[in-house]
């Protein structure tokens, strides 16, 4: 209880705007700290303004082999280059644990698809998504079926791209989204 | 710029009015970045104390202390919630495993950890309120100590506090104070209580999986699900990852493939013959079932008669007592294999199907031979003549339990350990086993299954089996990092957790649930052991006390809830027929959601 990180108005932000407690915040909050101990403070009560760079938080070992870490630290991201404060830190670990709701994770699920980020999935996006997801094994014109298939399994508005509604739609008859799409730190 | 700050404006309004519960659940739930959400969070509670110091004249004390109990409620809530994760068992472990083989396989070691809490529970509950009084009224043990009791239970073990023929009858009294503890009463009251919790349990756990997982349930799982939706967050080994993305690739290329053969068109005399076998295998399949429980049976008639017959050579006969339970779980294990091989024979359309086929299967042969001993423990060792028949019984259950575990661990080290060796050695294009979740899913719930019924029996038996589960969560853990390879196809985890957890409501809880009401209400307990001898029947103790409060003034109240609420078959009815009348409601109400849904879809369409 006699902990001098945060002050007590602080810590009860995080609890308020995260899903996690007091002690699953100060433990993420020295997991970040690990990453580079002579950037992060010990002292946050005066709202240092201290950024990690993109290239410790893809170091992570939950984070290092996922093929889509470099969109997941830029969309939690301020800068929307990848280099997190502690706020996008908490920020990103709570929408990915298991007490976010489906809605939530669904719209950050859409931002991470998104490369180009146009708010809509449209066919590049999907070919890029798939390269990933397959680590270039298939052909272009294997990719470009498979990208084609999905627009027209799910785009109920017919303007050729994914919009977030669409997605969602999509989300809900996928119920082991929810399981997959956690990370657990 | 105008109309966002209206909108944040009656956002901050909104969330002012709202109940502290449930503003923090909408925070939390915004999708805006931590610095949005905390400036919106600061202005609600500027808001706040604006409107109460307002209001703070018209507010009497009565108000004010409501809040102040309701923020240290939260409080104290908040820290309770700290310390129940600070007891997160194998939480390294856990991510572990799921870092390497995915969420599927991940599901089937939460599981196995939900039960070992259960069973850490029932065993608390069953040792403080019944065995540790018993500890204090315990009669002496005449009984000589051989290592041969800890495989069959009999001998040492039937005279302390792990079976029902111990416990006394006796009121067991304190000192001076007068304060007694009725343990006839005691006992049946712990057991039916922990019967109601474990089935409000089981019904919460059930709805909430239901509620998150099955929302939708005509789902047809296109491609395009599989692709934005099951890469696995989870695994973060760098081996698994590729070995995932190699598979994701294999399976969408079969897809293309296959787009073009979907239209199959089968003639009439083929449709007859895949209908035939199909029918041939269930016929062969419930056969063995059948064929299994009269083995069962007619080994257990047997096992009796070695017993009655009261043979003096102890070593021989307990030795004996041990072939049932073998043969019960060597049945358990051959027969699924057997399952299986036909469902290669059968050749499915659609590969899932065999899986639940398979499933389905396994489970009938399960519950059959569950309800065969059930039968033959209820209708034929309640009425011998034995000394004590619900130590028999209790015996019969640790037996089976024990060998069951015995079992587990050996199918661990053939089925994965033999199956790699083979696999990498002698034919090497076996491969590496992949790890069965369908199979041992239902090994755990058929060994909970036996544990609940024992508990009547065998107070202590859900310490037993928390300790073999313990012990079968690390071998199968390491027995999976050394053995097995990642699940090639997608296994529906979500869904599949939801149905082991209906099935182990279902068939197991509900059939528990009756074979103790049988044995409670029509069933006429030993006259020499156990705390209900000489009664007619074991409810009889609850009847006998409402007699004996009928005589006392102060407690009329629960003698009229007794004779006029759970004695009175009307209160029954009037609640079955307002439960149907709801039921039929919400149906009716769901029937109208789902053409409302249609609608609005067209209309998105379109």
């Amino acid at each position: 209880n006699k902990q001098t990180i945060f002050t007590p108005e602080q810590l009860d932000a995080y609890q308020d705007c995260t899903f996690f407690t007091r002690k699953e915040i100060l433990r993420l909050f020295y997991r970040y700290r690990d990453l580079a101990p002579q950037l992060v403070p010990l002292d946050y009560t005066d709202k240092p303004d201290v950024t990690l760079p993109y290239e410790l938080i893809g170091s992570m070992p939950e984070l290092k082999d996922n093929p889509f870490r470099q969109r997941i630290a830029e969309v939690f991201s301020e800068d929307g280059d990848g280099n997190m404060t502690l706020d996008d830190f908490l920020d990103m670990f709570s929408v990915l644990s298991e007490m976010a709701p489906r809605d939530l994770k669904a719209y950050y699920a859409f931002k991470i698809y998104d490369f180009n980020n146009d708010d809509y999935i449209c066919k590049s996006d999907l070919e890029k998504t798939v390269n990933k997801l397959t680590r270039n094994e298939l052909t272009p014109e294997e990719v470009s079926l498979v990208c084609e298939k999905v627009i027209y399994e799910a785009d109920l508005d017919n303007d050729g791209k994914l919009s977030l509604e669409d997605f969602q739609h999509m989300i809900i008859r996928a119920p082991d989204f929810l399981s997959t799409f956690h990370i657990r730190i | 710029i105008f109309h966002v700050f209206y909108a944040e404006e009656k956002l901050v309004g909104n969330l002012a009015s709202m109940s502290t519960h449930e503003r923090i659940k909408a925070i939390q739930k915004m999708p805006e970045t931590m610095k949005k959400k905390r400036e919106i969070r600061n202005k609600v509670l500027k808001e706040i104390t604006k409107k109460s110091g307002r209001h703070s004249t018209q507010r009497g004390c009565c108000t004010q202390c409501l809040r102040r109990t309701e923020v240290s409620f939260r409080r104290f809530r908040n820290s309770l919630s700290e310390y129940v994760h600070l007891l997160r068992l194998w939480h390294k472990t856990l991510k572990i495993i799921g870092g390497e083989f995915g969420t599927s396989v991940l599901s089937y070691f939460i599981f196995l950890k939900w039960l070992l809490n259960f069973n850490i529970f029932s065993f608390l509950i069953n040792f403080s309120f019944i065995t540790i009084p018993q500890f204090v009224a315990a009669e002496p043990n005449n009984l000589s100590f051989t290592g041969l009791e800890l495989l069959t239970g009999a001998g040492y073990f039937q005279q302390t506090v792990l079976y029902y023929g111990f416990y006394t009858n006796a009121t067991i009294g304190k000192m001076e104070n007068g304060t007694s503890y009725n343990m006839q009463l005691a006992y049946i009251f712990t057991v039916g209580i922990y019967f109601v919790i474990c089935f409000l349990i089981l019904l919460f756990s059930m709805a909430k999986s239901f509620c998150r997982n099955f929302i939708n349930p005509q789902t047809y799982s296109g491609n395009a699900s599989k692709l934005l939706c099951t890469w696995d967050f989870n695994i973060t080994n760098e081996k698994a990852v590729k070995l995932k993305q190699k598979n994701l690739s294999t399976q969408i290329k079969e897809d293309l493939t296959e787009v073009n053969k979907e239209v199959l068109n089968f003639s009439i005399t083929e449709r007859v013959v895949r209908i035939l076998i199909h029918l041939g295998s269930w016929v062969a399949s419930l056969g063995t079932a059948v064929a299994a429980c009269a083995g069962v049976y007619f080994l257990s008639i047997n096992n009796l008669e070695l017993f009655m017959e009261g043979r003096k050579n102890d070593l021989e006969r307990e030795a004996a007592m041990l072939v049932l339970p073998i043969v019960a779980s060597l049945l358990n294990v051959l027969i699924p294999f057997f399952y299986s091989w036909l469902g290669n024979l059968e050749k499915f359309q659609n590969p899932r199907n065999k899986i639940y086929v398979t499933i389905a299967r396994n489970i009938i042969l399960k519950i059959s031979i569950i309800g065969i001993l059930c039968y033959y423990w209820l209708n034929i060792v309640s009425a011998s003549e034995s000394q004590c028949w619900e130590t028999l019984i209790g015996q019969d259950i640790y037996r089976l339990v024990l060998v069951d575990f015995i079992f587990c661990l050996l199918g661990s080290f053939f089925g994965e350990f033999l199956r790699r060796i083979i696999g990498t050695t002698v034919y090497v294009s076996l491969g590496v086993p992949e790890f069965d979740i369908g199979r041992n899913v239902l090994d755990l719930i058929y060994a909970q299954t036996l544990t609940w019924i024992g508990i009547l029996f065998s107070p202590l038996l859900p310490g037993i089996q928390m300790i073999s589960f313990s012990i079968v969560f690390y071998v199968k853990k390491v027995s999976l990092m050394k053995n097995c390879q990642p699940p090639r196809k997608v296994w529906r985890a979500a869904q599949m957790t939801t149905f082991f957890m209906f099935l182990l409501f279902f068939p197991s809880l509900a059939g528990v649930l009756s074979v103790i009401a049988v044995t409670v209400w029509r069933l006429k307990p030993s006259k020499e052991c156990g705390p209900f001898r000489g009664l007619s029947s074991m409810y009889a103790a609850v009847s006998e006390w409402i007699k004996i409060l009928e005589n006392y003034i102060g407690s009329k109240w629960v003698v009229w809830i007794y004779n006029n609420l759970i004695t009175s078959e009307l209160f029954f009815f009037i609640l079955s027929v307002l439960l149907l009348i709801t039921t039929y409601l919400y149906w009716q109400i769901i029937e109208g959601r789902k053409t409302m849904v249609k609608l609005l879809r067209k209309q998105i369409v379109n």
